[in-house]
């Protein structure tokens, strides 16, 4: 495009980081809070604070608790209305049963997979789904809202936008810009080793922040690609369903084969059936992984053909000890005999494998996932610096053509970057400061978090007006008090609301509680801080040009 | 900034040819290579996640090319011609084996 | 011995490789010491920082399993390097123990 390789690389890094770089914040923002999704359920259901728990009995608990759930979520009804050929009928019938758990979880979420008639896709389901205490069963109230794997999770990869899944577009688009981005920077970057630990906040602003955009970007390299592209394997079948599309007998012909080798049936056999005790299913499974050295809890239970002769159970164990994602028993639903074990991987489903479970964490490692939540604010900061390089080159040349390009990038930037932190805190504190019985909560919660947002974007666009004097915007400063004032006052309410201060969850040692606490508190000291350098750096600014040392391509 | 100027239309056309020529042709590799590998003996699921994981660093290069690339309609034609190809070709193939 | 002390010596090693190798560049070598740095301690930096680095690998090996190690060496990696450059631009001679053989 350009008259060197070197010149269109820069010229997609810019334009494409530029433009994606708003939903890559907020994929890696929500997604670093997602390493934590559990901890944060639990700061704001204050009645799941208890221990993690097993996966319950069957026969006892959860059998009955499947059974409860007559019918899909309404979202899920309407989604399959436009799925189909011909009108749903009034009841569903349920084909699937579901139940997932891990260390870190206390509650249980249980699902039910009903039958999609005249589906324009095949083996098509729409799902109903609860939570209970898996202590002693009790269904936990329908619209609580788990702020962190029910809403902070699902928009690092969706976006919450779910008209015709085109948030999942939007993020995989943004993720393939991330990995054009890492491609198009390194060639760009000229001193990549000789600058690896450069960072010289002393110089001019335009200077100090390209040195941490590159240096934040250089240092985690490895974990931008791997989560960046990992992120979109996950999705693979969502994003390039050839095989479904273009070769269904290809499919169905392997299909068939499987059937026959593994002995699970592909559709019910329409005769009635009832389920052998699945406690005793469970009980061999974790013999088999206790006597194989892999003792372990099941992760996760699955039964299809609900009410069928041909009902199967399988069983999954939680893999807290590895990074890939665990093999399945499958046994006889009427009998309780195994049918089928999945074999170990070959080499390639282990790297599929692996890159899943390296991306979704759920092993039991804290140091880890720790350094995989920095490696996340690493990333974060690399886009942040972005913006504001951004904004920092040109303001003074469009402040001088009374051009309003960089007011809006500016605007755009403080609204993902500050605005979304004040957002994300705002619905942690609403969360706390609502009436515990008031109906509908979990959507009062939704539409505060949209609000909160949608007000840092009126804010932000309001302030950057200085930035067409290619001032800074008080934007930055303000909204940085304001995550500071809102990180703590949600601190205060946990404290007032449920009486779970600090002192009472560190000296019982209930981390989940504690940890987001602290985490509020640090989110507060490093926005005050940064307020007041900000404000420091407004009030001693002299007029900087726009030049570096070493001229940078656009 | 660039010296050389290039029209909105120049620009609109290479990003649409980077974003949707790649998708065309990422479509077209894993069309013919699933059905190529599964056809030569490998695993089903194999096969199937093999191409995939592949199929998203094959979009990477494709798009990063499209933007290297001497001239749009070399772009429009490798990558959403040879992808259109690609695809072709790989549902011929997975119809002999099925 | 105790995985949360092997990590902890593995994070230890490290942050040191990292800053041995910074270390080893002119730029950075100038921030903790006047005097100029002669060839062969460049080397020497560099083999002690490249040293240092597998031995943190090593490290990680011994605590968990290889899949997950790979993963926290690769992490452990990118927050040593963020650290010693965050140290490089406010207290430089933080960094001075790491070339105390040299004047």
């Amino acid at each position: 495009m350009f008259a060197s390789f070197r010149l269109s690389f820069a010229w997609l890094h810019t334009w494409f980081g530029l433009v994606l770089g708003f939903v890559l914040m907020v994929a890696f923002f929500f997604g670093s809070l997602s390493v934590f999704d559990r901890e944060i359920d639990r700061w704001a259901l204050p009645q799941t604070r208890i221990e993690a728990q097993p996966m319950p009995s069957f026969d006892k608990i959860l059998a009955s608790r499947f059974a409860s759930i007559t019918e899909p979520e309404p979202e899920e009804i309407e989604a399959a209305s436009n799925r189909v050929t011909k009108p749903l009928p009034d009841k569903l019938t349920p084909s699937q049963y579901g139940a997932y758990t891990t260390h870190r979880d206390p509650v249980l979420g249980m699902y039910v997979g009903f039958d999609v008639p005249n589906s324009t896709l095949p083996d098509d389901h729409a799902y109903g789904e609860i939570t209970i205490d898996p202590r002693d069963g009790h269904v936990l109230p329908h619209d609580q809202l788990a702020l962190g794997s029910a809403f902070f999770y699902p928009m690092h990869f969706s976006l919450h936008i779910t008209w015709h899944d085109i948030g999942y577009w939007i993020v995989a688009l943004a993720a393939m810009a991330m990995l054009a981005a890492i491609v198009s920077g390194v060639v760009m970057h000229r001193k990549i080793f000789r600058e690896f630990f450069t960072f010289r906040p002393g110089k001019k602003l335009l200077r100090s922040t390209l040195d941490l955009h590159n240096l934040t970007g250089v240092v985690a390299l490895p974990f931008h690609f791997l989560w960046a592209l990992s992120g979109l394997i996950i999705f693979a079948g969502i994003y390039f369903p050839v095989l479904e599309k273009l070769m269904q007998p290809l499919v169905e012909a392997h299909e068939r084969e499987e059937a026959m080798h593994t002995g699970l049936d592909i559709l019910p056999s329409g005769k009635p059936g009832t389920l052998a005790s699945v406690d005793a299913m469970m009980a061999v499974a974790k013999e088999r992984w206790a006597s194989r050295g892999a003792p372990g809890e099941v992760g996760f239970l699955f039964v299809n053909h609900v009410g069928n002769s041909n009902a199967s159970v399988s069983i999954y164990r939680d893999s807290t000890d590895r990074v890939a994602t665990a093999e399945g028993l499958h046994f006889e639903g009427t009998t309780g005999r195994i049918l089928f074990e999945d074999p170990p991987t070959g080499p390639i489903e282990t790297v599929n494998a692996f890159l899943t479970g390296m991306h979704l964490q759920q092993f039991k490692h804290w140091t880890l996932r720790w350094l995989i939540f920095v490696g996340g604010f690493l990333s974060s900061t690399c886009i942040a610096t972005g913006f504001i390089f951004f904004v920092e080159k040109r303001k003074h040349a469009h402040a001088a053509q009374g051009y309003g390009g960089s007011r809006w990038v500016d605007a755009l930037a403080v609204t993902t970057v500050t605005g979304m932190v004040v957002a994300t805190l705002f619905v942690l504190v609403m969360n706390r400061a609502l009436p515990e019985d008031l109906a509908h909560r979990d959507s009062w919660e939704k539409s505060s978090f949209w609000l909160a947002w949608l007000l840092t974007l009126g804010h932000a666009t309001w302030r950057s007006a200085a930035v067409l004097q290619a001032r800074m915007s008080k934007a930055w400063v303000e909204q940085c008090w304001a995550i500071a004032l809102s990180g703590a006052l949600a601190v205060v309410l946990n404290a007032v609301t449920t009486g779970d201060h600090l002192g009472r969850t560190l000296s019982a040692g209930y981390w989940p509680v504690a940890g987001v606490d602290l985490m509020l508190l640090a989110f507060a000291f490093v926005a005050a801080i940064a307020a007041r350098r900000l404000q420091q750096r407004a009030t001693h600014a002299s007029p900087a040009s726009a030049s570096l040392e070493e001229p940078e391509r656009a | 900034m660039a010296t050389v100027s290039y029209s909105s239309w120049h620009v609109f056309s290479r990003v649409c040819g980077s974003i949707l020529g790649s998708y065309a042709f990422t479509w077209g590799f894993i069309a013919i290579g699933v059905s190529s590998l599964i056809g030569a003996g490998l695993e089903f699921h194999e096969a199937s996640s093999l191409v995939s994981m592949l199929g998203f660093l094959v979009f990477l290069w494709a798009f990063c090319w499209a933007f290297v690339a001497a001239s749009i309609a070399r772009v429009w034609a490798v990558l959403a011609g040879g992808g259109a190809v690609m695809t072709l070709a790989g549902w011929w193939v997975s119809r002999a084996l099925a | 011995m105790p995985d949360a002390l092997l990590l902890m010596a593995a994070l230890v090693f490290s942050v040191a490789g990292m800053g041995w190798l910074a270390l080893a560049m002119d730029v950075h070598w100038n921030q903790v010491r006047a005097s100029r740095r002669s060839p062969r301690i460049a080397v020497m930096l560099r083999v002690l920082g490249s040293v240092s680095l597998l031995t943190s690998l090593v490290l990680c090996l011994l605590a968990d399993t290889a899949t997950m190690a790979v993963l926290v060496w690769m992490m452990l990696l990118a927050v040593s390097a963020a650290t010693i450059a965050f140290v490089l631009s406010s207290r430089p001679g933080v960094l001075a123990p790491l070339v105390v053989f040299s004047k």
